[in-house]
């Protein structure tokens, strides 16, 4: 359970950084709380040559929420540091329920919201609610950066949409519209340390009329290579006041999209139960949250 | 004072009378120092952080072992090769199962293991060669460097295919059948009792695959003195003697020349009750280096090389007369053995003999047998031989009960043994509290307001059990005691007792020293403890079967016997009386009958050693051997003692769960138990123990399961996919001891480390079935086996006499 011979570096600022990681491009690893990185590291399912260590980069960290405008988080800020603020348990509850339920304690005062996102994990935790609220990425290198919305980032099983020379900065986060609510939910076997079998996260903005349903975004994890957006269940109830029946409906409709695997954690089978069962919760849940009963 | 208080036997009058009028003197059940919740002894060094477990250790010259694995569950070893891994710089020495064939095993007539696989290899993860190198890195590396060809042998995984295709292939070549041993157990006239039953319920219960848990991974340390031929190991152990003796065999070195040595263990539930192959090949590696060497397992090799509980595949069939007394069991047992024999024999026939308590059974059979398949060896593991039977048969009585129209906890209380009662089998229990356990459990949880009338997705389940307190005789033939302690006092250690017993983390210093404070009439801190080790010690069988506060209490009792005499006698020369109306409490010896003739205990001892230096004396215990002889006829008794104990104890455990019908999810929400455990030595452990004991079974009812491929390779040897309930899975627990007190056991005391694990799965699945109205055969219950259930419920009409609109 040894690690290879690796070259560490640890840079102290962007720059320095982002120069690092063009010279030394895929050959090189970005080492930030390494929770994931150092279990997959010893199991030898991969070898880089260099690491580079983020740590000391106090750019990359921090939470940066103002009223109206949305919130900007550094690529290396603590899960721990998301799931204890203020700011954003008040304006993305769903975020901050996410980010402390991502593996045991100790493990989230170490693991940062960038790796959770760029180990590029089908079951992770926290992008499924930030795809929901429709969060952003910042993609650096040392020729500028470029933004993307973090559900084209995530290209599939350990796949990014990652250029050689650029990383992962920070995640931009849009100000909640009036009148939306968004909603987190996961199961498995267990209600710490665990990998979810299903996660889900569903952002509804209604109308003025506080009832009919302007905007839903239904984010499902664990279910398919990334985080898988569902077009059936925005098809369904846009436009809708919503019943017991039509969010019944909608809850099959993602069923039907979900192509989750057989495995150690749990059967396919399970895992399309569940969808239908946490879509209707969690539509449920937001619908209610988003009228402010 | 309420009324319950008064009738405690702590509370006594101001001159030190208890309140049924007898002198205090003579009240030998008024303890001081035994019922005294004192923190563990090694209880802030492991808060701390600062006790030190085999892995920490380094001695100088020491370098590191590292085993090479199979990569087939089946397979003739063809030809290793490791020429290349010994050019590797800093690789010391690389070394084959053929240089120690010598077969080891817990139980000597079916000794078939070896320190690495010879010749072949019987489960993925066996150890084919192992090295020494400077550093841990070079022995990893130099693994791969190791070549190993195979001749692959088909992989039985399954008892019922490995007995089917045994003329094709053979595990071991002398277990014809691939059956380790089978046996049959018949008493009295089963066929014509199930006749004249009422009521008659037969089922198949199968249970899984779950391994102990403990936190710190097997690790050995071992340092050979090439000088004089004296191997000294620090091991991981819980039988620091059955692995001596091991070593002995398997090495060729006298058991003298070995000394065997506990640092802090964390953990081992059984899992560590055999020797292991990181303490064989760290000898070996250091006797050919003459160096030190340590070798540590990684979570999966533990995984890989566990030896957990018995899969048991069991026909059950329970026969009741028109009221309710049990008349009949006919259980058939097969086990699942995996790759070597271990404690097989012996914790089959526990099977057997678990069907005869905790209830009152004229008529019994049993047949079972022990069946080799192509996996890690099963062995012992906490409620060894109890858990499965007892699963099997408490659920059958809450089955039974509702055929009868009548609570389970009125058919289990009119069935409960009661004190000095003698099994057909021969097993004497010589005291119970059981239906005080029940009677407790069910009320304070509410069980009959509660059974039947909660609503859909919420259920209570009630379940008993019971265990040994220790076993009847060694697992090798031999007459001896099985534990022997030795006290020492003088003016310079105080008080120290040496016994080679194992604290593996279940306090058992803790006990021992607040034992020898009592008979001594000191105090807890004024007792060391040097234990853990075969050459300071004396002799102890090992931390298993709950034996230890038990055997050791009565060896304690009797070393004290001569200890407190001499003590008398010199204290009765200074203070003029006679030794025999001196008693010694609370580190003072005075006259029961004048008061004022007092002096300190120290003084006494100080004016003994004086004269004749330490004060050393011994004591051992023998366990009766009852069961195994016919007290009448003198003949043989089937079964022989397994199975038979000194006393046992007991425990009834309530369950309340709630099941999301969505998802499947199961929830325990509440416990209420009750336990005999005897005197509590030290009731803040028992309490420890009881609720570890609740939560280790509630592992493996719900999540905790170990699964191989079809080629028999695990798919789960870690903590990540093998999973165990954390702190969020932890119910309220309400644990009871109830007031009990063995007259026949040395503070009348039993066990407590076992008996509560025993009642958790049943339950925990009578729990469910009152939520959901589906009884489950099989283990661990997971949520998709729930909404698979439910969803058969909803197809066919539902049968079940729940009163639940399901």
């Amino acid at each position: 359970m040894f690690l290879n011979h690796f070259e560490y570096f640890a840079p102290k600022a962007p720059e320095e950084t982002l120069e690092l990681v063009g010279r030394l491009g895929s050959k090189a690893k970005i080492l930030a709380g390494g929770t994931d990185l150092m279990v997959v590291m010893k199991a030898k399912a991969i070898s880089p040559e260099y690491l580079i260590d983020i740590n000391g980069v106090e750019e990359f960290k921090g939470i940066f929420c103002e009223e109206g405008k949305g919130a900007v988080i550094g690529t290396n800020t603590k899960l721990a540091e998301i799931q204890f603020s203020e700011a954003i348990k008040a304006k993305y509850p769903a975020l901050a329920y996410a980010a402390g339920e991502v593996g045991s304690s100790q493990v989230r005062h170490m693991a940062s919201l960038g790796g959770n996102t760029c180990n590029a994990s089908p079951a992770a935790e926290t992008p499924t609610p930030l795809v929901a609220m429709g969060a952003k990425v910042a993609v650096s290198s040392l020729s500028g950066d470029r933004e993307l919305p973090l559900e084209e980032f995530i290209l599939g099983v350990r796949k990014l949409d990652l250029a050689e020379g650029e990383m992962l900065t920070k995640f931009i986060l849009p100000e909640p519209a009036q009148k939306s609510a968004c909603r987190y939910a996961y199961m498995g076997r267990r209600d710490a340390m665990e990998i979810d079998c299903v996660n889900m996260a569903v952002n509804i903005e209604l109308a003025n009329d506080s009832e009919t349903v302007m905007e839903v975004k239904l984010v499902m994890g664990s279910v398919y290579p990334r985080p898988l957006v569902s077009r059936e269940v925005p098809a369904l109830l846009i436009g809708q006041k919503l019943s017991d029946e039509l969010i019944e409906k909608a809850a099959e409709a993602a069923q039907g999209e979900a192509k989750p695997i057989d495995d150690i954690r749990a059967s396919a089978e399970y895992r399309r139960e569940i969808v239908k069962v946490l879509a209707r919760r969690l539509l449920k849940e937001a619908y209610a949250a988003a009228k402010g009963v | 004072m309420d009324k319950k208080a008064s009738k405690s036997k702590w509370n006594l009058t101001p001159e030190g009378w208890n309140l049924e009028g007898v002198p205090a003197y003579q009240d030998e059940k008024r303890y001081t120092q035994v019922g005294r919740s004192v923190p563990r002894v090694d209880g802030p060094i492991k808060v701390k952080g600062e006790a030190i477990y085999t892995g920490d250790m380094t001695l100088p010259g020491m370098v590191y072992g590292k085993i090479k694995r199979s990569t087939y569950a089946h397979a003739i070893i063809k030809k290793i090769d490791y020429s290349k891994a010994l050019e590797l710089p800093g690789v010391l020495t690389v070394i084959t199962g053929e240089e120690a064939p010598n077969k080891w095993g817990i139980v000597p007539q079916a000794a078939n293991e070896t320190a690495l696989a010879v010749g072949k290899v019987r489960f993925y993860g066996e150890g084919v060669a192992a090295v020494a190198a400077l550093d841990e890195e070079t022995a990893e590396a130099a693994l791969e460097l190791i070549d190993v060809e195979y001749e692959p042998l088909p992989v039985l995984l399954d008892p019922f295919e490995s007995m089917e295709r045994a003329k094709e292939v053979l595990i071991h070549e002398d277990s014809p059948g691939n059956i380790l041993h089978e046996g049959e157990q018949v008493y009295g006239d089963v066929d014509k009792a199930f006749a004249e039953c009422e009521y008659v319920l037969e089922r198949e219960f199968h249970t899984n695959y779950p391994q102990h848990g403990f936190l710190e991974p097997h690790s050995a340390l071992a340092s050979y003195d090439p000088q004089n031929g004296h191997l000294h190991l620090w091991a991981s152990t819980q039988v620091p003697h059955y692995l001596h003796r091991q070593m002995s065999i398997v090495l060729e070195i006298p058991m003298n020349k070995i000394r065997v040595t506990l640092p802090a263990i964390g953990g081992g539930f059984g899992g560590k009750g055999e020797a292991a192959a990181s303490e064989f090949v760290a000898c070996l590696l250091s006797r050919k280096v003459g160096r030190p060497v340590k070798v540590t397992y990684e979570r999966n090799e533990v995984f890989f090389t566990n030896k957990g509980r018995h899969p048991c595949h069991m026909k059950v069939k329970m026969g009741l007369d028109k009221d309710g007394y049990i008349q009949a069991i006919d259980f058939d047992n097969t086990m699942d053995k995996g790759a070597y024999s271990g404690w097989g024999i012996v914790v089959l026939f526990y099977t057997a003999s678990m069907l005869h308590l905790p209830y009152k059974v004229p008529n019994a059979r049993f047949r079972g047998r022990s069946v080799y398949t192509n996996k890690p060896s099963t062995g012992a593991m906490r409620g060894l031989g109890g858990v499965q039977p007892r699963w099997a048969m408490e659920c059958l009585l809450d089955e039974l009960a509702e055929m009868m129209g009548i609570s389970p906890y009125e058919l289990k209380m009119k069935n409960a043994i009661e004190s000095g009662h003698t099994c057909i089998n021969n097993m004497f229990v010589p005291h119970t509290e059981y239906k005080k356990c029940l009677q407790t459990a069910v009320e304070k949880s509410g069980y009959l307001e509660k059974h039947g009338k909660l609503s859909f997705g919420k259920g209570i389940g009630m379940a008993g059990g019971y265990y040994i307190t220790g076993t009847a005789y060694t697992l090798y033939q031999n007459y001896k005691p099985h534990t022997s302690v030795m006290i020492r006092v003088d003016t310079e250690a105080g008080v120290t007792l040496f016994c080679a017993a194992a604290d593996i983390g279940q306090g058992s210093n803790t006990v021992m020293a607040q034992m020898v404070a009592e008979e001594m009439g000191i105090h807890f801190e004024d007792v060391n403890v040097q234990a853990g080790d075969t050459e300071i010690g004396a002799f102890d069988l090992g931390s298993f079967a709950s034996r230890l506060t038990y055997a050791a209490g009565a060896a304690i009792k009797m070393a004290c016997v001569e200890i407190n005499q001499k003590i008398k006698e010199t204290a009765a020369g200074m203070l003029g009386c006679r030794a025999d109306q001196l008693i010694i409490k609370n580190r003072e010896i005075y006259s029961m009958y004048e008061s004022k003739k007092r002096l300190p205990w120290e003084k006494a001892v100080e004016a003994y050693t004086s004269i004749n230096g330490s004060l050393v004396s011994l004591g051992n215990f023998s366990p009766p051997r009852r069961k195994g002889i016919d007290l009448i006829t003198g003949n043989r008794v089937q079964g022989a003692n397994i199975g038979h104990s000194p006393t046992f104890g007991f425990s009834a455990q309530v369950h309340e769960v709630e099941v999301d019908v969505e998802t499947g999810r199961i929830y325990v929400k509440k416990v209420t138990e009750a336990g005999d455990c005897g005197t509590p030595v030290n009731p803040m452990s028992v309490e420890g123990q009881v609720e570890g004991s609740i939560m280790f079974n509630l592992g493996a009812c719900l999540y905790e399961d170990q699964k191989l491929d079809a080629e028999g390779k695990h798919l789960n040897p870690n903590f990540h996919d093998y999973k165990t309930p954390t702190t969020m899975e932890m119910p309220e627990m309400d644990t009871n001891i109830v007031e009990s007190y063995d007259p026949t056991a040395p503070f009348g005391v039993k066990e407590t480390g076992e008996g509560a694990v025993q009642p958790t799965f049943p339950a925990i699945t009578n729990a469910i079935y009152d939520a959901i109205g589906v009884r489950f055969y099989n283990l661990p219950i997971t949520p998709e086996m729930v909404l698979k259930a439910l969803k058969e419920k909803k197809t066919t009409s539902c049968d079940c006499k729940c009163s639940k609109e399901c």
